[in-house]
């Protein structure tokens, strides 16, 4: 096997892991931040579980959820689908240990958006999805953002669950952090060192991004200030 | 013209707001903690009283009894809030024609000109000075062609110098334009200088529960 075919699968799996659980954190976000949802805070519970469960127990409760005999591996085998052990498995697994990080920095970039910049819109006669596509997402977007690449970097990381739900399949659902493990395993330094390299550059690549995201976050903020007469 | 019946608990009083804006510029005078901003909160629709009715020009924006609260873009209002809240990514072109139709957006010009920020059409509020922010803020209100306009303390966050001659093009264009607004503000030589009639809102002093009343004395001034 190409030490190639792990970063590729890795690169892959990531990008639409990170893509699902923007939608999926950013919607709940918005849904959950409204007052008057019921069960808020129960809602909110299962969405951070991943977050502090031990990732094989979160990769066996969705081989208990998506497996040939889990409710939502059998409606998906009536329509010709299955899922475990496959690559897209892997993206079930990132995507789902990688949205509570999206979703709790889409809450706190919605809810640190200056709301009266929102009111402000309103009596100005937009209607809430133009308020919310015209004021709130754009000053929201550098938490977001932030959200994307920390989101990114943990569905890259994702080891546990991925094994769990879809194997260790070398060229198939091998993903890098897997790769890593069977590369020391089988005493081939080359490549595991290879896929450090790797990762220390994404690493440092997407720390760069985090600290762009605060730096235009905290401008963001500044911006509004008034600046007074002392300019001029 | 509008008038405002409304009661509304807040955490700490009750709100009774009862009052009558007929004049160019009507003031609502007292002190921070009074209930003014709420007050233009409810004129607005961006908070709902529990109970009363809000009245523009002959239809209702509120109504209790009647089971009718518009929402704020339906209510014909201009908004200028205390410290503006301008929209931070947006540039002064963009704050004024986020608010026009989309057949419409050639007007944003229009208004900056009358405001005299055309040369600062590409800036942000970040990068604009105090009395310029103030100006974009005005405009952004007058761009819907608002029934009514509603200012809180639309001169405060400015300096002296500053605040008079905003002062003075505020009334000129008051008269020019012929918008019913009401203003609110905690300084009494502002509230004399401006307003044909001033609307005290009393602070209440009384225990937790006790109502808080904003009596229309019909005070006359200026």
């Amino acid at each position: 096997m190409s030490p190639l075919a792990p970063i590729l699968l890795s690169l892959k799996v990531a990008a639409i892991a990170t893509a699902i659980s923007l939608v999926l954190g950013l919607g709940l976000a918005r849904l959950l931040t409204r007052r008057g949802v019921r069960f808020a805070a129960l809602w909110e519970s299962l969405i951070l579980l991943p977050m502090v469960f031990p990732p094989t127990i979160t990769g066996y409760l969705l081989l208990l959820l998506f497996g040939a005999r889990g409710p939502i591996g059998i409606a998906l085998a009536r329509i010709g689908l299955r899922v475990v052990f496959t690559w897209p498995a892997a993206v079930i697994a990132s995507a789902t240990v990688s949205l509570p990080l999206m979703y709790q920095n889409c809450k706190a970039a919605l809810m640190g958006v200056d709301h009266r910049c929102e009111n402000a819109a309103r009596t100005l006669g937009l209607r809430e999805s133009e308020v919310f596509r015209s004021i709130t997402l754009p000053l929201a977007a550098p938490g977001i953002l932030g959200g994307v690449a920390l989101a990114f970097a943990r569905a890259w990381g994702e080891f546990g669950g991925t094994l769990m739900i879809a194997g260790n399949i070398p060229g198939r659902t091998q993903t890098l952090p897997l790769a890593l493990y069977s590369a020391v395993e089988g005493g081939r330094r080359g490549e595991a060192n290879l896929y450090l390299l790797v990762t220390v550059v994404m690493a440092f690549g997407l720390i760069a991004v985090v600290g762009y995201c605060q730096r235009r976050g905290q401008r963001g903020k500044d911006g509004a200030e008034p600046r007074g007469e002392a300019r001029r | 013209m509008i008038r405002a019946r409304f009661e509304k608990r807040l955490p700490l009083f009750s709100l009774r707001a009862d009052f009558c804006a007929t004049d160019a510029t009507t003031i609502l005078w007292g002190d921070s903690g009074a209930g003014k901003t709420t007050i233009l909160d409810c004129i607005a629709g961006l908070c709902s009283p529990d109970s009363g009715d809000i009245i523009l020009d002959g239809s209702y924006l509120y109504s209790s009894s009647r089971d009718i609260d518009l929402p704020p873009r339906e209510r014909g209002i201009g908004y200028v809030f205390q410290d503006y809240a301008l929209f931070p990514h947006l540039t002064a072109e963009g704050n004024i024609s986020i608010a026009l139709p989309p057949g419409e957006k050639r007007r944003a010009a229009e208004f900056l000109e009358r405001f005299g920020l055309a040369r600062l059409k590409s800036s942000r509020p970040g990068e604009l000075s105090g009395g310029e922010r103030q100006r974009l803020a005005l405009a952004r209100a007058l761009a819907t062609k608002p029934r009514l306009l509603l200012l809180d303390e639309p001169f405060n966050a400015l300096d002296r110098a500053t605040k008079e001659a905003t002062r003075r093009e505020y009334l000129a264009l008051r008269d020019e334009l012929g918008v019913c607004s009401i203003l609110v503000t905690h300084s009494k030589a502002e509230a004399d200088l401006l307003g044909q009639r001033v609307i005290e809102i009393r602070e209440g002093a009384g225990p937790l529960g006790e109502y808080e009343h904003v009596a229309d004395d019909g005070k006359e001034s200026v």
